[in-house]
């Protein structure tokens, strides 16, 4: 049933130099309403550049992004309260309780920050009894579903998560999985670059392998997978996700 | 409006920070007022010298207190790239501006609450009626000082040496608000008033309005992740 | 990189200038005659006019070439603020010392905080920070926006320098060429007035010449670096 945003996401000729090196070269992509995309690839790709542009956190050297056609750059700032960032333990203020942190990016986001709606998003990640404390009390573990409640209460069209696996125990995950579901299920993007090519996959509905800056797979899911084993194959010793 | 909701809510975030740790209050505080013993033992100020070096005094110890407070604008963004978390969000970056200047006009304005009286009673000055005239023009002083200490607070943020490098360029462009408020503040110990200083204080009110505009329209470009 | 001054036009440029500041040196030094006052202490003023004034012509092409950079994000306009920002400190610096010069026969003294010399001094310590900056940042269009900003917030503060300083300081003798009573030509002797004119378009000539040098290094280190980014395809 979707309710959200309807984000259509186009790359051309994406690029992104720092100092002499390109970190990612004419990389064209495209992204649609509901999808959920796997961004893998070996250290030093250039995922976590790839994010950072999609997010309008950095600028292209080269080329540009556009979200339902309206390009993507340094006044755009009615664009950027549809996009969201995750990484583990960052965009939190240490020095603020959980709820504060709350309440302050919903009002900057103007979203819904009423008590009540606070409340049932730390409800649904587990952390009401930790509301009053300082996020610096937290295990990364927890600040994580901080995150993903904040998120979840800052309503955006295309989420990025940049290697998300790394901090959660089994039920972090299993709350992880499951929001990132039902926000395709809402017609959002989800875009999540990780090392966790077993996890990722049996979440995702499509895949994209970078190798030094350059776009070399970009396939929707399919079973048996073949190509992608084959694609996957040149990085890693051995063979075999 | 959405710049001025916006800026409220960072600065209330940044005053609620400070208030709980009071980090940079209380150093800008204490090195304020350690400047005040300095200059004693440096200037062997006895009570004949002191008033006409009064408002420089003042004006430099205000001067190095801000610069240890612009030093710091930033930092409760440092940890967690909460900046990324800010730049990331649908934040005027004006607001931005607007609201880290506000926050070190609040500190520097409370720490010259407590210097300038302290430094009356430490020096034994008797002029008490003119203090608040004299606070007034530091105030004004202090805008224009936070104002472009905001922005080029923000342009160094990634530079290497930055502690060394914002007073090195922020210094040269302060003379105009350095010579206006020390004149101003030599008009009001002389006369009681403004007088004929009243030039200098247009001056400063001009200084003030220019760059608080200049500020909001290009602080969006001094602001990188 | 495309260079935007032909070579031969450089070339050209460079002989003009040279033509025309050895002539005015000999105009300034040794046709005109000594100033009824200061005798020939005065002929640096030949020289330490149009510097000063190109000095602030140096500025304004900083605050042009910075906010076409932060308009267009065009790599030519940052070299062109960078190179007049390199070529604006060696005249400034070569203005004070011709200030301080001119100061020892006259006041007995190197250097005073008149008007003139302090703002020529502020204005070099500007340009120094703007420099100085650039170098700091590392990462290169970070240190051009960050140079651009800077070199605009500088330009418009510099007419508040000048006011703020001026007030403060009215020692210096008031310009004997902008008296607003009286016409330019009615203080100044024929010879001299010519010998300042020659002079100030010779320094004007020579500064030109000097920034298309340094900007077309600019434009060739660009041409090198993106090479060597395109090889790594």
């Amino acid at each position: 049933m979707p309710s959200g945003l309807a984000l259509q996401l186009t790359a051309r000729d994406l690029s992104k130099a720092y100092g002499l090196r390109w970190a990612l070269r004419d990389l064209n992509l495209d992204l649609v309403p509901g999808e959920c995309v796997a961004l893998l690839g070996p250290n030093g790709a250039g995922k976590t550049t790839l994010l950072k542009l999609l997010a309008g956190l950095i600028y292209p050297t080269r080329g540009d992004i556009r979200l339902n056609g309206v390009q993507l750059s340094r006044s755009s700032t009615e664009l950027r309260s549809t996009i969201g960032f995750l990484t583990p333990g960052e965009h939190l203020y240490e020095n603020l309780t959980v709820r504060e942190n709350l309440d302050f990016f919903t009002a900057l986001y103007n979203k819904n920050h009423s008590l009540v709606a606070i409340a049932r998003a730390l409800e649904e990640v587990e952390l009401t009894n930790w509301s009053q404390e300082y996020v610096s009390a937290l295990s990364s573990g927890m600040k994580f579903r901080l995150s993903i409640a904040k998120w979840q209460l800052l309503e955006v069209g295309l989420l990025l998560l940049d290697e998300p696996y790394g901090v959660l125990d089994g039920s972090g995950i299993n709350l992880l999985e499951a929001f990132l579901k039902s926000q395709c299920e809402k017609g959002n993007v989800v875009v999540i670059a990780s090392h966790h090519i077993a996890r990722v996959l049996q979440l995702c509905t499509r895949a994209l392998i970078l190798h030094l800056g350059k776009l070399t797979f970009d396939e929707p899911r399919r079973q048996p997978w073949d190509s992608f084993e084959r694609a996957f194959a040149d990085f890693l010793p051995h063979g075999g996700p | 409006m959405k710049l001025l909701r916006q800026t409220y809510l960072l600065l209330r975030k940044d005053l609620v920070l400070e208030l709980r740790r009071r980090e940079s209050l209380l150093t800008m505080f204490f090195f304020g007022t350690l400047l005040l013993f300095v200059f004693h033992f440096a200037f062997d100020l006895v009570p004949e010298k002191v008033t006409e070096m009064t408002p420089a005094l003042l004006w430099l110890a205000f001067l190095f207190t801000g610069t240890l407070g612009l030093t710091q604008l930033f930092e409760a963004e440092r940890t967690n790239h909460c900046l990324d978390a800010l730049l990331l969000s649908p934040m005027d970056r004006g607001a931005l501006f607007l609201a880290k200047t506000c926050f070190n006009i609040i500190l520097m304005v409370a720490v010259e609450i407590v210097v300038v009286p302290l430094f009356w009673i430490l020096f034994n000055l008797r002029s008490w009626e003119a203090v608040p005239l004299l606070l007034g023009v530091a105030f004004l002083g202090t805008i224009g000082f936070c104002v472009l200490g905001t922005l080029l607070s923000g342009v160094t943020l990634k530079a290497r040496a930055r502690e060394l490098l914002l007073p090195l360029v922020l210094f040269p462009l302060m003379v105009p608000v350095i010579l206006a408020t020390i004149r101003c503040m030599e008009a009001i110990l002389r006369n009681g008033n403004m007088g004929d200083a009243l030039p200098w204080l247009r001056l400063l009110l001009g200084f003030d309005v220019i760059f608080v505009t200049v500020g909001i329209l290009i602080f969006d470009w001094t602001i990188d992740v | 990189m495309q260079a935007t001054v032909p070579k031969n036009r450089k070339g050209y440029l460079g002989a003009l200038a040279l033509i025309l500041v050895i002539v005015g040196l000999y105009w300034g030094l040794i046709h005109a005659p000594p100033d009824a006052y200061q005798g020939n202490a005065q002929r640096i003023m030949y020289l330490h006019i149009p510097s000063i004034l190109t000095a602030y012509l140096s500025f304004f092409l900083v605050f042009v070439g910075s906010c076409l950079y932060l308009w267009k994000r065009e790599k030519r306009d940052d070299i062109l603020a960078h190179s007049a920002a390199e070529i604006g400190v060696l005249f400034t610096a070569l203005t004070i010392v011709e200030g301080s010069i001119w100061g020892k026969p006259t006041w007995g003294v190197w250097w005073t905080w008149d008007a003139r010399l302090t703002l020529t001094a502020i204005l070099l310590l500007i340009f120094v920070g703007y420099l100085m900056l650039r170098s700091l940042i590392e990462e290169e269009s970070r240190a051009a926006s960050a140079a651009a900003i800077l070199g605009i917030i500088g330009f418009l503060d510099i007419p508040l320098i000048h006011m703020s300083v001026y007030w403060w300081r009215t020692l210096h003798q008031p310009p004997s060429i902008l008296r607003p009573d009286k016409a330019p030509w009615d203080n100044i002797h024929p010879a001299m007035l010519t010998a300042l004119a020659i002079n100030f378009v010779a320094f004007i000539l020579l500064y030109f010449y000097l920034l298309s040098l340094r900007f077309r290094l600019g434009e060739m280190t660009e041409e090198i670096k993106t090479r060597r980014m395109d090889r790594g395809r």
